[in-house]
């Protein structure tokens, strides 16, 4: 019901029903109540089962047309000792008593009785076997029909359920669709903000005298969207921002130049390697505000917020496998502190090949540094400019990314 | 102006809806002249047990005068003699039987109205379907106000009510769809009548996070307020719910508030609290999304108007046609009759939060505009003033003689009953 809709600043009760109603018919079909099913399997049978063969009022018809079991009375006989000689007239039962010797001398009888004895027994046992059988076997039919019966309700209860479940697969592959759709939207959309950014800032000259502080005016006013093209794969633009006259308030900036205003003098070309005058404190710092930066830029890239989005390449949108690398790289670097040159002050006197290049593109105009494919250039070791010592006094989201 | 409130059963611990009905009004009304309650010793609806001593006592701040109840009530007894007038053809003494049965039998009570109607200016009778109230409106004459807290069930089908809706001096309806029926039963159009209901004492500022914490809710849940009985919807509100957790689009839990008469399914988003006070209950109801009525038979039902006058949107029992008609009327409530209404209601409204807001503002609007004191209360003094000018028309008919009353020519209850006009009705007033 996630698009049901009322669009008028008044509720009208019985519009939002039927719009309620007909949004089930469409998208669940009917749904039954228990008693409805059963009327429905009463009733309405044929709608959902081949009529020829059930019927819909089974049990009914059953009890309709088996009428009550009534044991049938079976001839029989009684034969006991004395019935050969009965009469109900006296006199002759004692005639026949009397004479009971002389015919015992012609033949003797008792077989013949007890045969008769024994099938007058016999055929009372058969017909209390027969009357029990039956008596079961009538019972078995009731649970023969009372199972027909729930097969039918079960059945007609099943298909029920299956068309329903059927416009809900429907339902749920539309949706599914829809959420395609909708990702592959929003892809075009991050896409579309990303070649935005892609348009290279105007090319200005850094003026002498800014290189020397490049790293203070970098931290501390490069304008928000600047950072990120340190991210881009094409290394040698890392500088570009330095040279970018700061838009930041003086008050921002001027704290962070005057404390680190030495130790650039002092470093000369060994700035780019980082801050050989640091100490582990203002490592740990900046390692921090880094991975906050980190996910923070994460964050802004998802959001596309214009001001906080990168405007460096489409390789620092969020899922961007060359963004996630570098950012890896970097990760690596800063953590397990592989370049010895950043932990140690020692190492960082010496000159690094790498360092230097830098150092020098970064002279060059940004336009040559756009030209670069971003994406030919593998993951870099973090530029020494990067790690120059950064007061904390800017905050972080103006800060530019070292890496 | 004196005031006699008619009813039952009467206390601060009695709380059926009609008797809760007869002391907020009779509270109210005592702002505006001298009240007096006219009651029973019976606090038990069921057995009719005399409990409390006869004479007068003082129930916030209202005279309370109770009487004997002469015999209680035996089951098997009203059973028997219910099977019989609602069921099937039989005559106005069985019916007159039936009531007997029914209780709560107190001929000490009625004869003191006979006896001192004169001294008051109206006696409300509340809750037509007792002895006190057919009885004691006869006795009461012209001076017979009814509040007949009717639903939709067999015992207004009986014949011996319908001179009774025709001869009182006015009656004062719960909801328009009470008023149609009674029109449709008993043909009292020209009665004075109208629709007023009952106000609720809602706090100004009920606290939903209060509420949470103190019970430990999280999430979006319902709620049901009410006891927790078969009859008031619940089994049908059970078996829905458990179809609307099988939705896995729903998020919403149930809690249910009250006492309960049966077991509650387990499962972990349907929780019961059991009964809590007025603060706790008004809590729960500003922290839950949508207050659910599952009744089929309400002749006003107070825990709608109270989730409106908060401003929470109501699901009810479609089947109810005063629910439905209240929804449909104030425009802060939806309905449903099926399984799949249930579920579609319920996340309609969990899911568009603009519609559960729209719903929830026009129910306190609703609220203010036709149930809040101030209106209630001049809808009663307007009616008194109404009947002073008018002269009183009606007149009581006699009990039909003895064969009459034997002669077995009414049709079942029930029968009557579903002759009658269904469906919600759109007026209010």
């Amino acid at each position: 019901m996630s698009d049901f809709n009322v669009r008028s600043d008044s509720v009208n009760v019985e519009q939002i029903m039927e719009q309620i109603r007909a949004r089930i018919r469409e998208k669940r079909g009917v749904d039954y109540t228990e008693q409805q099913i059963r009327e429905l399997a009463a009733v309405k049978l044929e709608k959902f089962l081949d009529p020829r063969g059930v019927r819909s009022d089974l049990l009914d018809q059953f009890r309709h047309a088996q009428p009550a079991y009534e044991p049938p009375e079976l001839p029989n006989f009684a034969f006991e000792d004395a019935t050969l000689f009965e009469s109900h007239r006296a006199p002759i039962r004692w005639m026949r008593k009397l004479l009971m010797p002389l015919l015992k001398l012609l033949f003797n009888p008792n077989p013949l009785i007890q045969a008769l004895h024994i099938q007058s027994r016999l055929n009372t046992m058969n017909s209390e076997r027969e009357a029990k059988r039956e008596s079961v076997r009538r019972q078995m039919d009731q649970l023969y029909y009372e199972l027909v019966h729930n097969l039918v309700v079960e059945t007609t209860r099943t298909g029920i359920e299956v068309k329903n479940l059927k416009m809900r697969v429907e339902s749920i592959s539309s949706r599914l669709e829809f959420n395609e759709r909708r990702a592959r939207a929003l892809e075009g959309v991050v896409v579309y903000k990303a070649a935005e950014a892609d348009e290279p800032p105007a090319p200005r000259p850094a003026p002498p005298v800014q290189r020397q502080s490049a790293p203070q005016v970098q931290r501390s006013s490069a304008p928000v969207g600047q950072p990120q093209r340190r991210y881009a794969p094409a290394q040698p633009s890392y500088r570009a921002p330095a040279q970018v006259p700061s838009p930041a308030p003086a008050a921002a900036t001027t704290p962070a130049a005057g404390q680190e205003e030495p130790s650039a003098g002092g470093q000369g070309q060994g700035q780019g390697q980082g801050a050989p005058g640091e100490g582990p404190g203002q490592r740990s710092r900046r390692r921090r505000r880094r991975r906050g930066r980190r996910s923070g830029a994460a964050a802004s890239t998802v959001m596309s917020a214009p001001g906080l989005a990168a405007p460096g390449s489409a390789a620092d949108a969020p899922g961007s496998p060359d963004a996630v690398d570098q950012i890896e790289a970097m990760d690596q670097m800063d953590d397990d502190g592989s370049p010895d040159a950043e932990e140690t002050p020692a190492a960082s006197h010496q000159p690094e090949p790498r360092a230097e290049q830098s150092e020098s593109r970064a002279e060059e105009p940004s336009p040559h540094v756009e030209a670069v494919p971003a994406a030919s250039v593998e993951p870099a070791p973090a530029p020494p400019a990067t790690h120059a010592p950064a007061p904390s006094a800017t905050p972080d989201h103006s800060d530019p990314d070292p890496q | 102006m004196k005031i006699a409130v008619v009813v039952q059963r009467y206390g601060q611990a009695v709380n059926g809806g009609a008797e809760l009905h007869a002391r907020y009004i009779a509270e109210h009304l005592a702002r505006h002249g001298q009240v007096e309650v006219l009651t029973t010793c019976a606090t038990d609806y069921v057995t009719w047990r005399n409990e409390l001593e006869p004479g007068v006592e003082p129930v916030n701040g209202v005279p309370v005068r109770r009487f004997k109840v002469k015999h209680e009530r035996d089951p098997l007894v009203f059973a028997k003699r219910s099977d019989r007038v609602f069921e099937r053809r039989h005559s106005l003494g069985d019916e007159l039987d039936w009531l007997d049965a029914e209780g709560p039998t107190s001929p000490a009570l009625v004869d003191y109205i006979a006896k001192h109607a004169a001294d008051y200016d109206y006696c409300l009778f509340f809750s037509y379907r007792y002895y006190h109230a057919y009885y004691g409106a006869r006795a009461a004459g012209a001076r017979a106000i009814l509040v007949p807290t009717a639903e939709r069930d067999a015992t207004i089908g009986l014949s011996i009510f319908q001179p009774l809706f025709r001869s009182v001096r006015a009656i004062m309806y719960n909801s328009p769809e009470e008023r149609a029926m009674i029109h449709a039963v008993a043909g009292n159009d020209t009665v004075p009548g109208v629709v007023v209901g009952i106000g609720s004492d809602v706090p100004n500022n009920p606290q939903a996070a209060r509420f949470r914490q103190k019970y430990n809710v999280r999430g979006p849940f319902a709620v049901y307020v009410g006891r927790i009985d078969q009859n008031k919807g619940c089994n049908e509100l059970f078996e829905f719910f458990g179809g609307y957790l099988k939705d896995l689009a729903g998020k919403l839990s149930l809690i249910l508030i009250g006492n309960t008469l049966l077991p509650i399914p387990e499962h972990p988003r349907i929780r019961h609290l059991g009964f809590l006070n007025d603060a706790d209950k008004f809590d729960a109801m500003a922290a839950a999304e949508v207050l659910i009525v599952p009744s089929y038979y309400e002749s006003l039902s107070m825990v709608a108007l109270e989730a409106w006058a908060i401003g929470r949107p109501v699901l009810a029992n479609g089947k109810c046609d005063v629910l439905k008609g209240q929804c449909l009327r104030s425009n802060a409530g939806l309905f449903y009759e099926t399984l799949g209404e249930f579920i579609g209601t319920l996340e309609a409204i969990e899911q568009n939060r603009w519609l559960a807001g729209s719903l929830g503002r026009n129910g306190r609007q609703f609220f203010r505009d036709h149930y809040d004191w101030p209106v209630i209360e001049r809808k009663y003094l307007e009616m008194f003033e109404r009947l002073t000018k008018d002269a009183p028309a009606p007149t009581t008919d006699p009990l039909p003689g003895w064969f009459d009353r034997r002669r077995q020519n009414l049709p079942g209850a029930q029968e009557v009953l579903a002759a009658l006009p269904k469906g919600p009705a759109w007026r209010h007033g």
